[in-house]
C-alpha cells in the first residue's frame, strides 16, 4: 500500500453508465477507470441549481467522490475526492473499495484527488458524513468494475463468467487454477468495455475480509518520517513567502493603506495592495521578512465599536431575538403553565479550533492559469471563491488538497488560498502563505457562545413536560447565501444536539433563537453539539435528582421501545456495565452519565472524576459506548472517539475565548491553553454494531463529554455548575 | 552559512542566520519534518534535539546553535534507514490522527528514552506534558512511549 498526493493522470471526462456509475474517458489508452457518484445530498443538489452551476445533479459534469483505475501493469489506484485530516478516511474508503474490487488491501494505492472541473459544492469533508454517504456507492462502483473484468476475462479465457472468481486482482477459474488473468492483463487487452446488463452483486457482510478490520492507516509512514505532505510543507523552485495585513479589532474596516517603507525592507520583493478588496500584503524571500514587513505598512483602520464580552453575552437575549419552534410534541408550555417544577439556565463560551497546523497554501499563477495546493476541507469552496474573487474561468483554476494538520471545521473557507492566489498573481512566481498562531487565534471564526433555558414539570417522578429555549450565535448561516438562510429558516448548526430524543416525555418543546454576533462565528467540530448537550443532559440529571431517581435509571425510564430508543438504551447499559456504574468507588470519586445522538450515531458516556480543595477537577476514566452501525475500521473508530473525548474535555475544563476592547483576548496558547497529556484520562471505548449501515464517527462522541463531567461533579460535591468551562474558580465559587 | 543537521553539514541561505531555528530547518534546509504550531515555545510541535536535549526550535535563535549538533525527525532512523523505536512504536500502536504534532511528540519521547531507558508512566506523562495534541492522541501516546522503551531494549 502506498499513497500519493497528486493524480499523475490527466483530467478525465466521465460518462454515466446505465448502472449509474461513471466510466472514465480520455484516459491513457488501456486503462480502466470507474468513478463513484455518491449523489449530492438533496441540499447540495438544490444549491447547485440555485447557483446556476451548469452541472446537472447526478449528471456527467459532476465530479465523482472517488474513482478507481487499473493500468495494464496491474497498478490499481483509488483516487479520493475527500481529504485526510486525521480521521482516517483515506484508509477506510480504500478498505471499502478493495473489498468489492476483489483485491488485497496492499494492492491498492490511495491518491488524493484535486478539483477536476467545475465548482463542486459537494467536495467538502466534514459533518461526519463521508463514510455514511460513500459506503454503498463505493461498493457498487467497485463491484461493477470487478464484474466487468470477469466478463472480459470470460471472453479471453473462453470460460463462462459464472465459473470465474476475482481474487487478489486476478480473475481465475474456480476449477482450474492455471486459468487466470491479472486485472492488468485484462485491461491491456481491452479497448471497448461492455455495459453491465445487471446490477452488480455485492458481497454479503459475512464474506467481508477487509471491511470491519482494523487496518493500519495508509498515511502514517509518510507523516511519521517527515515527508512534506501538508499544506505548510509545500515548497517549490523560486517560491516566495507572503504575509497579509490583519484588522486590529473584530469589527474594523480598512480606510487606507500605503506601502510606507515596507518595500525597501530586506528581502521584500513586492508590496501588493488592492483597496477594492480591502487587501494588502507583502511578498518576500523569507517568512520572517514578510511577517516583519507587513507590520510596517502604513494602514489606517476604522476600529468600529469596541465590543466587550459582556455586550456579546447580552446579545443572547431571548426577548430580543426571533425564535423558531424546532420541535413540538404535546403542549409543554400549557402543561408547565408558568409554574415549572424545575428551571435552569446554562451557558457555554466561544472557542477556537486550534488545529495545530495553521492555515497554509501555495499558489502558482502562470500564463493566466492558477494552481493552488492547500490544506483545506473544501477544495470546491476554495475553487469557487477564487474564481469569484479573481474573476477567473473555472477551467483555469485547479485546487489540490494536501493532508491537513487537523481540520475541526476551520478549513471550510478559502482565506489563505485566496491570499496566496492574490499575491502569486501579483508577482508571477509561486507564493506560499502560512498563517501564524496569532492569526489563527484572532482572525478565523469561532464556535459561538450559547445560552439555554430549560424548564420542566415533573409528575410522579417522571417528566410530564419539558421546554427548552436555546440561543446561539450563527454556525451554518455565515457559509450560505441569504436566500438559503431564508429557506432553512433556522441555523441547523446552532441548535444541533438540542433536539429532545426521550420519547417517554409526552410534552416537549424546543425553540431556537439566533443572534448575529459582531465576531465571526461558524463551524466547529460537532457545531452546537457539545454545547447544547451540556445543557440538555445536565438538566436531565437535575430532573433526576429532583425526582429522587438515579440519573441512569431516569434516562432509561424516559426512552421508549422504538429502534432508535433501543439503540440508546443499548449504549447506556453497555457504558454503565463497562464503567462499573453503581458499584462503589473509592472515597472522593464519583460517576457522571450523559448520552446523546448525532448523525444517527448514539453515544453514552460515563466519567469518573475527583476534585481537590482548590476546585481542580481530575477526570480519571471515561467510558463510552457507541453504536454507529457498521464499523469499517474499528481501531480507527476508537481513535475518533478518543480524540473527540480529549477535545471535548479541553473545552469542558479549560477553553474559553473572550473579547475585550473589540479584540479577541488570547493571541496564542499562553492565554488559550489546550488540555495536555497530564490531564488526559484513561479511556475505554465500547463499540456496538446494531446493524450494517455505517454512520458518522468524527463528531458524535464529543456530544456528551461536558455534561457527563458536570453531572459527575454534582454527584461528588452537590455543586451544579451551569457554565463552561468547569474551572477551579467556578468550582470554588459554586 | 552552514548548520550541522542530522550529522551533516547543511548549506543554508544567510538570510536565515539572524532568525529562528525552525525556519532555517524548514524553509532554509527544506527539512519539513519539524512542524510549526505556535511560534511561542508552548505547543512542542517544533521540538528538535540540540546536543541531545529536546529544544523548541521556534524560540531558538540560529545564532545559538551554529556549532551545535541539531537532530530532527529526519535524523531519527539509523544509518540503515531503520525507523527509530519511537517511530516504530507510534506506527505499531497507530498513535497519530492528523500527525502534525507527532514529530514533536516523537522527538520529546526519543530524548526521554536517551536519558531514561525504562521510564515509568508518571515519568512519561511528565516528559510529554508540554506537547500539545489537538487531535487527542494522548491515551495512545502514553502506551506507545512505553512500548518504544521496550523496542529500544530489544534492539540494543
Ligand atoms: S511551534 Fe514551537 S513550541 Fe509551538
Ligand atoms: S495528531 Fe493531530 S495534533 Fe496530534
Amino acid at each position: 500500500m502506498t499513497t500519493s498526493q497528486e493524480p499523475k493522470t490527466k483530467k478525465r471526462r466521465w460518462r454515466v453508465t446505465r448502472r449509474g456509475f461513471l466510466l472514465g474517458a480520455g484516459a491513457t489508452a488501456g486503462t480502466l477507470a470507474i468513478g463513484v457518484l455518491a449523489g449530492r445530498r438533496p441540499f447540495y443538489r438544490f444549491l447547485a441549481g440555485q447557483l446556476d452551476n451548469a452541472s446537472a445533479p447526478g449528471g456527467p459534469a459532476e465530479d465523482p467522490i472517488a474513482w478507481f483505475e487499473i493500468s495494464p501493469d496491474n497498478d490499481i489506484s483509488i483516487f479520493i475526492n475527500r481529504v485526510e485530516m486525521g480521521q482516517g478516511v483515506h484508509t477506510s474508503m480504500a478498505q471499502i473499495g478493495a473489498e468489492e474490487l476483489g483485491i488485497d488491501f496492499e494492492q491498492l494505492t490511495v491518491v488524493q484527488a484535486g478539483t477536476q472541473k467545475g465548482a463542486e459544492p459537494a467536495a467538502v469533508t466534514g459533518g461526519s458524513n463521508t463514510i455514511s454517504s460513500a459506503y454503498l456507492p463505493l461498493r457498487k462502483a467497485a463491484a461493477a468494475m470487478r464484474e466487468m473484468l470477469i466478463i472480459q476475462a470470460a471472453g479471453m479465457l473462453g470460460a463462462p463468467a459464472a465459473d470465474l472468481e476475482a481474487v487478489s486482482a486476478t480473475v481465475r477459474s474456480k476449477s482450474d487454477a492455471d486459468q487466470s488473468l491479472t486485472y492488468g492483463e485484462i485491461v491491456a487487452a481491452t479497448t471497448e468495455w461492455p455495459e453491465l446488463q445487471e446490477e452488480p452483486v455485492l458481497k454479503e457482510a459475512s464474506e467481508f475480509q477487509i471491511i470491519g478490520r482494523s487496518i493500519p492507516r495508509v498515511d502514517f509512514e509518510a507523516k511519521l518520517t517527515g515527508q512534506p505532505v501538508y499544506g505548510y510543507d509545500l515548497k517549490t523552485e523560486g517560491m516566495l513567502y507572503g504575509a497579509v495585513i490583519r484588522p486590529p479589532t473584530i469589527e474594523a474596516t480598512l480606510l487606507s493603506v500605503n506601502a510606507g517603507s515596507a518595500a525597501e525592507r530586506d528581502g521584500v520583493v513586492e508590496v501588493v495592495v488592492d483597496e477594492e478588496l480591502g487587501f494588502a500584503g507583502v511578498v518576500a524571500t523569507t517568512r520572517a521578512a514578510a511577517w516583519t514587513a507587513v507590520n510596517s505598512l502604513d494602514v489606517e483602520w476604522d476600529e468600529g465599536h469596541l465590543w466587550s464580552q459582556e455586550e456579546l453575552d447580552d446579545m443572547l437575549d431571548f426577548d430580543m431575538l426571533d425564535g423558531y419552534v424546532i420541535q413540538k410534541e404535546g403542549n409543554a408550555l400549557r402543561v408547565i403553565d408558568g409554574e415549572p417544577t424545575l428551571a435552569a439556565e446554562y451557558r457555554t463560551p466561544m472557542a477556537v479550533h486550534a488545529h495545530l497546523e495553521p492555515q497554509a497554501a501555495m499558489a502558482d499563477f502562470q500564463d493566466g492559469k492558477l494552481k493552488i495546493w492547500t490544506s483545506t476541507q473544501g477544495q470546491g469552496t476554495v475553487k469557487g471563491q477564487i474564481v469569484a474573487v479573481l474573476g477567473m474561468e473555472e477551467a483555469d483554476v485547479e485546487v489540490v488538497p494536501t493532508y491537513l494538520g487537523g481540520g475541526f471545521g476551520r478549513r471550510l473557507n478559502a482565506n489563505v488560498a485566496l491570499e496566496a492566489a492574490l499575491l502569486a498573481r501579483a508577482v508571477g512566481r509561486p507564493v506560499h502563505v502560512g498563517w501564524t498562531r496569532q492569526e489563527e487565534m484572532r482572525h478565523g471564526y469561532v464556535r459561538p457562545s450559547t445560552r439555554s433555558q430549560l424548564s420542566a414539570k415533573l409528575n410522579n417522578n417522571r417528566i410530564e413536560a419539558l421546554s427548552h429555549r436555546q440561543a446561539s450565535g450563527e454556525v451554518a448561516f455565515p457559509f450560505f447565501p441569504g436566500f438559503l438562510q431564508a429557506i432553512f429558516g433556522t441555523d441547523f448548526g446552532a441548535w444541533r444536539g438540542s433536539f429532545n430524543f426521550y420519547e417517554g416525555i409526552p410534552n416537549r418543546q424546543l425553540g431556537a433563537y439566533l443572534a448575529r454576533m459582531p465576531i465571526k462565528t461558524g463551524w466547529w467540530r460537532g457545531l452546537g453539539l457539545m454545547s447544547n448537550i451540556f445543557a440538555t443532559e445536565s438538566f436531565m440529571d437535575e430532573m433526576a435528582h429532583a425526582a429522587g431517581v438515579d440519573p441512569l435509571e431516569f434516562r432509561l425510564a424516559h426512552l421508549s421501545d422504538d429502534p432508535f430508543s433501543q439503540r440508546m438504551r443499548g449504549v447506556l447499559e453497555a457504558a454503565a456495565e463497562r464503567a462499573g456504574y453503581g458499584e462503589s468507588l473509592p472515597e472522593g470519586r464519583a460517576f457522571g452519565v450523559a448520552c446523546g445522538p448525532d448523525v444517527d450515531t448514539v453515544v453514552a458516556m460515563i466519567s469518573e472524576i475527583s476534585v481537590d480543595d482548590d476546585g481542580f477537577i481530575t477526570v480519571h476514566k471515561v467510558t463510552q459506548a457507541i453504536d454507529a452501525g457498521l464499523f469499517i475500521n474499528p481501531d480507527g473508530a476508537k481513535a475518533q472517539a478518543q480524540g473527540s473525548i480529549i477535545m471535548g474535555l479541553s473545552s469542558t475544563l479549560i477553553e474559553e475565548l473572550t473579547v475585550s476592547e473589540g479584540r479577541v483576548v488570547p493571541n496564542n496558547f499562553d492565554r488559550y491553553p489546550l488540555l495536555t497529556i497530564d490531564r488526559a484520562p484513561e479511556i475505554e471505548i465500547v463499540l456496538l454494531e446494531s446493524d450494517l449501515q455505517p454512520r458518522g464517527m468524527g463528531e458524535p462522541p464529543m456530544g456528551p463529554v461536558a455534561a457527563s463531567v458536570a453531572n459527575a461533579l454534582f454527584n461528588l460535591t452537590g455543586k451544579r455548575i451551569r457554565q463552561l468551562p468547569l474551572t477551579p474558580e467556578r468550582v470554588r465559587a459554586a | 552559512m552552514k548548520l550541522k543537521i542530522n550529522g551533516q553539514e547543511v548549506e543554508i541561505d544567510d538570510a536565515y542566520g539572524s532568525g529562528l531555528l525552525i525556519w532555517a530547518i524548514r524553509d532554509g534546509a527544506g527539512l519539513m519534518g519539524t512542524k510549526f504550531g505556535c511560534g511561542a515555545g508552548i505547543c512542542g510541535s517544533c521540538t528538535v534535539h540540540i546536543d541531545g536535549e529536546a529544544v523548541r526550535s521556534c524560540i531558538t535563535p540560529v545564532q545559538n546553535v551554529v556549532d551545535a549538533d541539531i537532530r530532527t525527525l529526519e535524523g531519527l532512523p539509523n544509518e540503515d534507514g531503520m525507523l527509530h523505536p519511537v517511530q516504530q512504536a507510534f506506527i505499531e500502536q497507530q498513535v497519530p490522527q492528523c500527525a502534525w504534532c507527532m514529530s514533536g511528540q516523537m522527538m520529546s519521547a526519543a530524548a526521554l528514552l536517551e536519558q531514561n531507558e525504562n521510564p515509568t508512566q508518571e515519568e512519561i506523562v511528565e516528559a510529554m506534558s508540554e506537547n500539545y495534541c489537538r487531535c487527542g492522541c494522548y491515551f495512545r501516546i502514553k502506551s506507545a512511549v512505553a512500548r518504544a522503551a521496550e523496542i529500544k531494549q530489544e534492539m540494543a
